[in-house]
């Protein structure tokens, strides 16, 4: 069953058009990335799928139902994070975390949220103010709060931009292990080769709006003579 | 990171995202999340008393000073007027300062990816306004009485409208500044801070409405606040809450709510249109 349905997206602004008869599906526990330049139409197709962005054309059906029509129960279902958005800088961790666990209307939230402290590791952070966290220390409470309501689909835009490799890969191996378990689907944008290669089952290049390519690394490598993502991307990139 | 291992049941760990509990629950949490931050804040906490209370000292010594020149009913009618004008101030300029922090903090995405509707949202945002003014008002009616022996209480049965009104306009004209920032973006602010002021010279706040030129009277008998304040003076010297005045002002409450709320939410639907929220902060 596909957890996301977008057919045939289109987005303008201006005389610019961001996305371009962009079709996508997700698949239940499947992970998949959008890769491309900047300015492909990444960020303008997730937050299209969020809802934060209204399409001139095209559907958006996420878990069988309309977005547009059915707002409050698809988004109870799907979380967000990003490297581009921050959270509350004056509350406290454990304040920030309770007070998304109850708009996404958890029922426990302080066991939830004590479930995800330990989860990520920031008990010695709950009760400091998020301000005086470091970016990658940031990073782990923005992933906890995306996963409160034990998302069935994850939308992450650039989700470890801010980490060190060692903090990014343990992310990595978390949000894995946590796709695995509870079946999540994940919908990813990076810059980072390995950390689709090693995550995603599907790979969608996006460039000048449009889907110019998709399938798995593997695939991908095959299908433009290319050693790894790396060299499809700067090959897609570069025209 | 620990190995993931999450207890409890997927099917049961959040409401029914329609159900009354789920919609009571989401706006309890933009109320918590208000709160905690400005109980974090010590600098939003004396934000929240500094200004009124200034305006009290300023206009409690002139009422002081007219007194000695013997102008009639003036303590009364000033500071009942400066504590009143700041609920109508105070439920504006909280309900955008609510808002625009969520810009400023650059977590409006989060909260308008939450299923959170824009009623639950703005509801959750007019209640935690309605905790601060109520807290602002309450100091400011304790020093009155402290420092001029003017007791708030002297209103009456008239003072459960006036504040009632005025708080509705109050928050009719935060949603206008709301409405404002996402049509026209960050640089709109200044009408969210300043939009209260416009009403200020018109509804007679500090003077009858009569002193007004006769086309600017016309355009005051359209607000609210006009009505109140009117209402207030007509308490104050001895008479009858004009309830055929709060009747008209809650007319025209409800009329320009109305009008806001679709403000609003056309607003909104040009900024998802226009890819406005997702630039908010950048």
């Amino acid at each position: 069953m596909s957890i996301l349905e977008a057919t045939r997206l289109v987005k303008r602004f201006g005389p610019v058009t961001a996305v371009n008869d962009v079709s996508l599906t997700v698949g239940e526990g499947e992970v998949v990335a959008l890769l491309g330049p900047n300015g492909a139409g990444k960020s303008t197709t997730l937050h299209m799928v969020l809802g934060l962005i209204t399409p001139d054309s095209g559907s958006i059906v996420l878990f069988g139902q309309e977005l547009a029509r059915h707002r409050v129960e698809v988004l109870s279902r799907i979380n967000f994070a990003a490297s581009y958005v921050d959270l509350p800088g004056a509350l406290r961790v454990h304040e920030v975390l309770d007070a998304f666990a109850r708009m996404y209307a958890v029922r426990r939230p302080r066991e939830r949220v004590a479930e995800l402290v330990e989860l990520f590791e920031l008990g010695p952070l709950a009760k400091r103010k998020v301000m005086t966290l470091s970016s990658g220390q940031r990073t782990r409470v923005q992933l906890a709060k995306a996963l409160l309501n034990r998302p069935r689909l994850l939308v992450l835009d650039e989700p470890t931009a801010n980490l060190d490799p060692d903090a990014g890969d343990r992310i990595r191996g978390l949000l894995s292990a946590l796709a695995r378990q509870d079946g999540s689907a994940m919908l990813i944008t990076s810059h980072n080769m390995r950390e689709v290669e090693r995550m995603c089952d599907r790979i969608c290049f996006m460039s000048h709006g449009l889907i110019v390519a998709s399938g798995s690394a593997k695939e991908l490598a095959g299908h433009y003579g290319a050693e790894d993502l790396e060299e499809v991307f700067l090959k897609v990139a570069r025209g | 990171m620990t190995a993931a291992t999450p207890p409890s049941a997927p099917q049961a760990l959040t409401l029914p995202p329609l159900s009354l509990a789920a919609r009571r629950m989401r706006i309890m949490g933009v109320v918590r999340r208000d709160f905690a931050a400005l109980r974090r804040s010590p600098m939003r906490m004396f934000e929240v008393l500094f200004w009124p209370t200034v305006e009290l000292l300023l206009w409690g010594f002139v009422t002081l000073f007219l007194q000695t020149q013997r102008v009639p009913f003036v303590v009364t009618f000033l500071l009942g007027a400066v504590l009143l004008w700041q609920v109508l101030q105070k439920a504006s300029n909280e309900i955008s300062i609510a808002f625009l922090e969520d810009i400023w903090s650059r977590n409006l995405l989060n909260v308008q990816v939450c299923p959170l509707s824009s009623v639950e949202y703005l509801l959750g945002l007019v209640l935690f306004s309605l905790g601060k003014v109520a807290f602002a008002v309450a100091v400011m009616a304790g020093l009155a009485f402290a420092l001029y022996g003017f007791g708030v209480t002297g209103l009456g049965v008239g003072l459960v409208p006036f504040v009632g009104l005025l708080l509705v306009l109050g928050w009719s004209l935060g949603l206008v500044g709301i409405a404002a920032v996402l049509r026209f973006g960050e640089n709109a602010q200044v009408i969210a801070w300043s939009l209260v002021f416009v009403v200020q010279p018109l509804a007679g706040i500090f003077y009858p409405i009569s002193v007004l030129p006769a086309p600017l009277r016309t355009v005051a008998w359209f607000l609210p606040a006009s009505h109140v304040f009117e209402g207030m003076r007509t308490v104050m010297a001895g008479g009858a809450v004009p309830w055929d005045r709060m009747a008209w002002a809650a007319a025209l409450n409800a009329v320009y709510l109305a009008a806001t709320l679709a403000l609003f939410a056309g607003a909104l639907r040009y900024a998802r249109r226009h890819g406005r929220l997702s630039r908010f902060g950048d």
